[in-house]
Parts: C-alpha cells; structure tokens; sequence
C-alpha cells in the first residue's frame, strides 16, 4: 500500500472519528443529565428506608433481602416471565400483516388506516374494555355458551392462569398495529425484485414471508422484539391497573405494578420501589444480552 | 468539519438559552397556590362542564382575594387524587409544595407529615369548636398529637344501598324492621335469594364490602386502638378474635350465595345494581345522586350494617364513614398564616352554605341542620344525614402503609374461600413485622 | 393493482374477511366511547354498553371546546409533541448515522450505555427528575417536559435509526464520498432518503405516545393553562365517582390529532426506495 493512500486512509478514519463523537455528543450529554442521575439515584436509594421524603437511612441490602426471600417478588418474576409470551405471538402476527398489507391485499389502504387505532386509544379503557369482555356475564362467555363450548361460565380473571392468557391477549391486540407498521417500515427497504423473484419461483405466502423477507429485516426484527421485552417489563402498568388490579391477591401483579404500588399507593419504603426497580434493571439487562448474544448482534460492531 | 463544530456549539446554545429563558419564576408577594383534586373535592360533579371562572372554588377564591387585598389564590387541579400525595412528597422535597393541598386524612397524611406544617400554634379556636374530624388528622390519632391540618370538607359514609321494590318483593322492609343482628340480616339474604335476584353485589378488587362494611363488624369488636396495635407489631392480627369473626362472616356471606359469584374480579356491579338486578350493594353516598337517578328517588333506601354482636364493646348503631379528606400547609409555604385563613374562610358556614348549592354532602360543620341542608324528612338523605355523627372512621385510613397495601390486596381472596382468614392475618402480621423495622 | 395477483379467489375473500373481523375489533373502542359520550351520567352507569336514548347530550362536545378548553389543551400539548418530536428527529439521526456507519472506538459501550437507560421505569425515576427540574426552574416549563421527553426516547429512537440505517448499503456512502460529498451532504442525500422510513415511524409513533401521555406532564406540568390533554382529562374521574361520558367525549376529540398524524405519515414510510435515493 503506497504511503500516501494510507494517510488518506488515516486522515478519513481520524475525521470519521472525530464525525461520529460530536454527533453522539448531544444525545450522550442529555442522558448523562437527564437519566443517568436518577438511575445513580435509584440506585443509592434502594439501599435505605427512603420514604420520599427527609427518612433515609442506610439499611444495607436489607430491602433486596425481604424481596428475594419474600414469595411474592417471585410470583412478580413469574408474571412477567409468563406475559413476555405476548412478544413472540404480536411479532409473529405482526409479520403477517405486514407482509400482507405489503403485497396490497384487497382492502389494503383501507385496513393500513386501522391496524394502528388500539396504539391510539388510552390503555385504560381497552383493559376496561377486555375486563368486561372477559366478565363472567360478558359476551365471551355467553358466546361459548352458546355455540356449547362451555355451558358453565368461566370466571376468566379469577384464576391465574387465564387471567394471565386473558392480559396476553389484550397485548397482542393493542400491539400488532405497531410491530406491523414497523416491519412495513423495514420491508419497504427491500427491492420489490427480490419478491417477484420469490413468487416466480413459486414461492408461497408463508415461505415468502419467513424465509425471504424477514432474514433481509433481521435488524428490525430484533429492534421489535427488544423493544417489546423492554415494555413487558416496564410499560404494562396502566393494562394490569385497568383490567385486574393485578389481582386476584397477586396473582396476576407484574414488576413495574409492583413499583408503582410501594411508590405511588403508600409510598413509605420508596427504597424497597428502587430496589425492585433496580433488580428490574438487571433481569432486562441479562435478557438483552441473551439476545444479542443469540442473534449475533455483535457482528455488527466489528465490521 | 468545522461546519459540525459551529453547529453543535449552537445546538448546545440553544438548549441553555431553552432552559434558561423558561426556567424564569417570577416571585409574587403573597401569593397562595391551593391544590384540590378535579372531582369529589371543592369542586362539584358537574362544575367541570362550566367555565373555571364559573367554579364555587374560583368564586370563593375571589370573595377571599377581595377580603383580603394584595394577595392572589391560584387553583391547581390535581389529576389524581392517589398521585397527589407523591406529587407533594416530590414538590416538598424540591421545596415547591403548594401552601395548601387538598389529600386524605389519617395515615395518608401520616405519611406526609414531615412535609406539612403543623397547625397547633395558628389554628382558630372556634374552628375546633364548630367542626368535625379533628381527631383524624393528628399525630397517629393521639388526643394530644399534633394537629396537621383541617378535615376534609364532608363526612362520607358507607351503607348498603339497596333496591327498595326488589326488598319488597321478598317480603321485607328495611325502613320499618331493618335486619339488626347477622341473624336476620342472613335470612333476610336468603329470602331475597329466594325471589332469584342477586342480594348483595359488589367489586372486591376495590374491597367495597370489606372496608365500607364489614370493617365495622373488626371495628366494633377490636376497637381502634387494637387495629392500629396489630399494626404497629405490638399484638398480632392472627390473635385478633374480631377480625377473625368477622372475615369468618365475610367469607360466609359469599360462601351461603348471598355475594355475586364473580365479587373478585366483577366489572359491572355497579350497572347491575342500577338495572335492578340486584338488591344490595355496599357504597358511598357521593354516588346517591346517580343511584336516584337510575332508580328513582322512592326506591332508593340505605341499610346501615347489622352489629355482629348486639353488645358489642366498641360501637353499635354505625356505619363506616368519616372525613376522608384533609387540607394541609405545606412547610414550603411563606404564608402559613394566610394558607389557614383560607382553610378557616373555606369552612365557615357562609361558604359551606353556598358550596351546598353546588352539591349534596354531609358538611363537617356542627351547626348545620338537615332542614339547613333542604332534606325532606324521611327522604333517604334525611335518613343519610342522621349518621353525621354515628360513624366509625374507615378502617383504611386507620391502617398502617404496608399493611394497608396488603390488605387490600388479599382480602378478595379470603371473600372467596381462595385464603384462609387465619392465613391473611398471617400475612398481615408478617407485613406488620417489616414495616416495623 | 395487487402485488398478490396469483391467489385464488377464495382465499383472498377470506383474508379479506379475517381483516374485516379484526378491524372491527379496532375499531370497537371507538364506537364505545362514541356512544357513551352522548348519554347522561347516570344513563352510562346503568349501562355502559347499550346505544345512548334522546336526548343524545352533544353538550359534552360542546363543553370540551367552549367550557374545558380542550383546544387550549391540545395547544400545551403539541407545543410539547412537536418540540420534542424536531430533536428527537434531528439527534437522531445524527447519532444513529454515527452508530450505523461511522465506526468509532467505543461505539459498543456506548450504545449499549444508551439503550440501558430504557430500562428504568417511570415511577422510579418521578422523584429525583422532580428535584432535579425544579432546582434549575425547569418545572411548569414547556422546556422541562421537552428535555423529559427527550431523555426517555431518544435511546428508543436511536435504536430504531440505527437498525434502519444499518441496510443502507456503504458503497452508496462510499461513492457519494469519492464525489466529494462531506458528512452534511451525506446525511442530506444519502441516509435522510433511505432512512425515511424510520424517520417516519417515528414521527407517528412518538408523537402518538407523547400526546397520550399521562405521567410526566402529569407531574412536571402543573399550572391550569399549562396542562396537556391527558392529565386534565384525568381530573374528570375520582376514586367514587366520575363523568365518563364527559371524559370519552374529550377522549375522542383528542383521538382526532392523533389519527390525523398517522393517515397523513403512514403512507410515507411505505413509499420505499425510489424516491430520493442517489445513483
């Protein structure tokens, strides 16, 4: 390599460098002021009694000790485990309809306008809404009555595990408007060439969609998946409030319900809210590195 | 490159230019910042459908403003009425906490209590003359405890309502022979079952007839004094015989069908109670209004609870209720003095006169009668306003945190045979111990 | 004319009909709250789920705009949206084309670092943002809910671009290089028109999620003529009793801005490749 190309080569990846820095300076700065105190914050906190107020005395690990011997936090762990079920079902369906809608099924303008409406619409009122659907005198239960399916009406949010199904349900519903619009976002990157191809050789709809379109959108698919473990961890709270008050005793709490009630109800061990919140953190972050472990992600970085 | 360097330094600029320019306060000489939540509170059920200005609250603030010359009330409305407490520990600590806020009364202000200046040393001594509910809002219930604001505008209370043509139908009447013991209110339960209507319905995921009911039965058998001892880890819920008989009773209601099927998770209680499909329900008489509304003024009857024991030690003859509310100064607050001339101004008879107008409630006010108030006698508000002063203080209010939280939590189950009451007062009991330390 | 010629007729007509089935589903909410606004208090309590009766109480539409002030409200609140949603875009992109393509020590780490403050629940993080704000005079602020706003997506955000801009081919970078483009012009006409996508979902998304909120505005924004849609809404149901038809009615008012925004930029992040992108 003669010497001049390769200070040519040193300059760009020097001024690439210095490029990249002060792009990433702004946002890195906001969340430094922003994010990073609160989380140092919550952090401290979670090792003392803090009320929310002036009380705040170091207890050691106390808080994370009653926790993780305490029954219920596991219970919390179970329900959250159990709901990130909803993930792989809204991805999955979110890929059909995506493709679908893609290919301009019949109607297509007409259904893109209302996959989305759930996103819109306050959480609050579609768990009220789910809440009644699944009453023991509501319409689920009077349909499978008649069509003979279950002559017995079934209490479905007083048992865990329906109550937990009935939740993933209401996910799913809400959310497959938004994993389609994002895929939709993806597959519009991919030349319509690479489709026909597929169709002449006779490809069909299922083996389109899994085996050409989703490899050639693995990024935005692991993007959906991430941010969707993400929320089953810490955006279910109006959901749960508003379809079972994540009831029956605790059976169908999650996590960050768990949060809110020792931050918001009370309010007195605001130290016990930060360190669940803190132990949160980890099994999210434990998940996240599960994941892109197992989908590579980290190639990406050294190219 | 240089171009990138211009233009973030600008960026930078710009976003300290942003937070300096909007994070000008401008200070005002006496001033007062009031917090009352959107509804159930100073300000009416419907009022929100009017003009702010046209609020009581705005026009009582202005007749203040106008008495006292130089200073400004601003009104904030808060969201939530739960949320607000933690919104005011948040401003307390950051040191913008409203000179007075409208929250809940007992161990919700407990909770608050080093964010809020104590009232002992300016409170007006015909005000603790003429009103009602002091005892809820000083240092844990102590008769010599201090004293942390005034009592929320109105007593509330608790009772079943019920459906006077479905009661009928069964044969009974609660007005003339009303079910005094749990004897006859079982077989009064019964024969109401019998006609094939539903007797008592409710939604325990919020525990309507656990803490607007069947408290009273824990209340009149323990006394207060025992709860907030079980509380506190000095003696145990597990040994507590009243609060055993009475989730024994409780879950005994449900048990023999006299409580909906579905009372864990029910979602249209309420919508059945006001179809007429049930007979019973336990409520609050905030909600009289829509229930007459439904139903009809004439066959809308309260039904105080039966005593679980006619020589109960603590209380007979009562039913759940009290000054839920509380208005507080905040230790932020540069005019303490003029934040409870306000509170005092608010709770005079002349202004609870005019609020009266706005909306229907049992004033905590000593010297207002129900012919004040416009009750026809025999009306069932009439019959609503002879327990102003037959009333035991919610139970919830009286819980400690913590334990409080965990009460609520479980007591569905125990309603529905899914826990043992032996085992709920277990786990209360271990959530007692931690909280003590 | 349909990508999917090559179908048979019936099963078209039964896709056709699932769709049809589940947008109805969609759409139900809609029409609850539809329904309900029109009724009176008590006549929604009784039952929320028939059609309302004469007379239908357009008075709550009616109140929302003359006597609530819901389009002062919506004002406070696309201040908000569209304040944040301008450096959302604009750091976004700028850091994400970092990430994507510009390779650099330490861009692991440091995107690691960023999409690990995700994770950290609201309710968590309320009080010491609280303290925070308000000691540099950032509470009842505009600035404060937008500089918020910011901190809680711009990881999300950042995550979506970079995604997104990874497919973008290098040689296209490459050779608008050796034309003697520099970082600006490249931004410019190379990554905004094949990123667009992403730019566009998240305009929608984010602007949706932000004009639906409750929780910070709920606390950072506390002034009458300062709130935003949600959190006055919220004010209109208590622990006892409420006005749901009055609340649904603002509901759906409020539901209209947000429908517009996503009819009117959906179709952008389908339109693909063909436009815009450099030869």
């Amino acid at each position: 390599m003669s010497p001049m190309i390769a200070r040519a080569r040193n300059t760009r990846r020097r001024t690439r460098q210095r490029q990249a820095i002060l792009s990433i300076l702004p946002v890195v700065l906001v969340l430094l002021a922003i994010r990073a105190y609160p989380i140092v914050f919550a952090a401290a906190k979670s090792v003392t009694n803090w009320n929310g107020l002036y009380t705040s005395d170091y207890v050691g690990f106390a808080n994370y000790a009653r926790l993780l011997k305490g029954e219920v936090f596991w219970t919390l762990v179970r329900n959250n485990f159990v709901l990130l079920l909803n993930v792989p079902i809204q991805v999955f369906l979110g890929l059909v309809v995506a493709v679908l809608l893609h290919e301009r099924v019949w109607g297509w303008r007409f259904f893109r306008s209302l996959y989305y409406v759930p996103q819109i619409i306050s959480a609050v009122i579609i768990g009220y809404l789910f809440r009644t659907l699944f009453s023991m005198d509501g319409p689920i239960n009077i349909v499978l009555a008649r069509i003979g399916l279950m002559p017995e009406a079934l209490e479905w949010l007083g048992n865990t595990a329906t109550a937990l199904g009935v939740i993933v349900f209401c996910l799913v519903w809400s959310s497959v408007g938004w994993q389609a619009i994002v895929f939709m976002g993806g597959l519009s990157a991919i030349p319509e060439s690479v489709f026909e191809a597929a169709r002449i050789d006779g490809a069909g709809f299922w083996r389109r969609t899994f085996q050409v379109a989703v490899p050639m959108i693995v990024r935005v698919v692991e993007y959906a998946v991430m941010l969707s473990v993400v929320w089953t961890f810490t955006g279910l709270f109006p959901f749960i409030f508003s379809l079972t008050r994540g009831g029956p005793g605790y059976e169908t709490t999650t996590l960050d319900y768990m949060i809110y009630l020792r931050s918001f109800v009370s309010g007195v061990n605001l130290g016990e809210a930060c360190a669940i919140a803190m132990l949160l953190l980890l099994i999210i972050l434990a998940l996240t590195v599960v994941e892109m472990k197992a989908t590579n992600s980290m190639d990406d970085w050294s190219e | 490159m240089r171009k990138v360097l211009r233009i973030t330094v600008l960026l930078a600029l710009s976003l300290v230019l942003v937070v300096a320019f909007t994070g000008c306060a401008k200070k005002e000489a006496k001033k007062l910042t009031v917090w009352i939540p959107g509804r159930d509170s100073y300000i009416g059920p419907d009022e929100q459908k009017k003009a702010q200005e046209e609020w009581y609250i705005s026009k009582a603030f202005k007749r203040f403003e106008k008495a006292n010359p130089g200073v400004t009330v601003e009104l904030v409305v808060e969201p939530d009425a739960a949320a607000a407490h933690q919104t005011f520990k948040a401003a307390a600590v950051a040191g913008t906490a409203p000179d007075v806020a409208n929250l809940w009364s007992g161990q919700y202000t407990f909770g608050i209590k080093d964010a809020v200046r104590p009232i002992d040393d300016i409170v007006p001594k015909n005000d603790l003359a003429n009103l009602v509910g002091w005892e809820t809002m000083r240092d844990d219930f102590k008769a010599d405890g201090k004293l942390y604001g005034y009592a929320g505008y109105t007593v509330t209370l608790c009772f079943f309502f019920y459906n006077k043509t479905l009661v009928k139908k069964a044969g009974l009447d609660f007005e003339a022979n009303p079910p005094r013991t749990t004897q006859d209110f079982d077989a009064a339960l019964e024969k109401i079952k019998k006609t094939g209507v539903v007797p008592i319905v409710t939604d325990e995921s919020f525990p309507w007839l656990n803490l607007y009911v069947a408290v009273y039965w824990w209340y009149q058998m323990s006394g207060p004094d025992r709860i907030l001892s079980d509380c506190l880890g000095k003696t145990k819920f597990a040994d507590d015989a009243g609060l055993l008989a009475m989730l024994d009773y409780y879950h005994a209601l449900w048990q023999k069908g006299y409580v909906n099927r579905d009372a864990a998770t029910s979602s249209d209680y309420w919508a059945k109670f006001l179809q007429g499909k049930a007979a019973l329900t336990p409520q609050v008489t905030l909600v009289m209004s829509d229930a007459i509304a439904a139903l009809g003024a004439d066959n809308v009857g309260i039904l105080a609870p039966p005593e679980i024991d006619a020589k109960a030690p603590f209380a007979t003859d009562r039913a759940v209720g009290g000054t839920g509310g509380a208005l507080v100064v905040s230790k932020n607050s540069k005019n303490p003095d003029l934040a409870v001339k306000l509170i005092s101004f608010l709770s005079s008879k002349a202004e609870t006169m005019e609020l009266l107008k706005t909306q229907a409630f049992v004033p905590i006010r000593k010297d207002i009668s129900a012919a004040d108030m416009g009750y026809k006698p025999g009306s069932v508000q009439d019959k609503m306003y002879s327990f102003k002063d037959k009333y035991i203080y919610f139970v919830d209010n009286i819980l400690t945190p913590g334990v409080v939280d965990e009460y609520y939590k479980l007591c569905p189950l125990v309603l529905v045979g899914k826990m043992t009451p032996k085992k709920f007062a277990e786990s209360l009991d271990a959530k007692a111990a931690e909280m003590k330390k | 004319m349909s990508r999917m010629d090559g179908r048979s007729g019936a099963g078209k007509l039964a896709i056709f009909i699932v769709q049809t089935l589940i947008a109805l589903t969609f759409l139900y909410p809609l029409f609850f709250m539809m329904q309900n606004s029109l009724k009176t208090r008590p006549a929604y309590y009784t039952n929320p789920f028939n059609l309302p009766v004469a007379p239908l109480q357009f008075a709550n539409f009616s109140a929302m705009v003359s006597q609530f002030k819901i389009l002062l409200l919506f004002r406070n609140t696309l201040i908000v949206c569209l304040g944040t949603l301008a450096l959302l875009i604009l750091l976004g992109i700028l850091s994400s084309y970092a990430f994507a393509k510009l390779r650099f020590r330490w861009s692991q780490p440091v995107y690691l670092a960023i999409v690990i403050t995700l994770f950290i629940p609201a309710q968590v993080t309320m009080i010491p943002m609280y303290v925070q704000f308000a000691r540099i005079g950032l509470v009842n602020s505009f600035g404060g809910v937008v500089l918020a706003y910011l901190a809680q997506f711009i990881p999300e955000v950042v995550m979506l671009m970079t995604a997104n801009f990874r497919s973008i081919p290098n040689e296209i970078i490459e050779a608008s290089e050796i034309d003697g483009a520099n970082y600006w012009d490249v931004v410019r006409h190379v990554i905004l028109p094949t990123g667009r996508a992403a730019i566009f979902l998240t305009v929608i998304f984010y602007f949706i999620v932000m004009w639906n909120d409750l929780f910070i505005p709920m606390v950072l924004l506390q002034k009458m003529d300062m709130r935003t849609v949600m959190v006055a809404l919220a004010s209109l149901i208590a622990r006892y009793t409420g006005d749901p038809p009055y609340q649904f009615a603002g509901l759906l008012l409020s539901a209209i801005p947000a429908i517009a925004v996503y009819v009117v930029f959906q179709q952008y992040i389908i339109k693909g490749l063909t436009a815009g992108a450099i030869k």
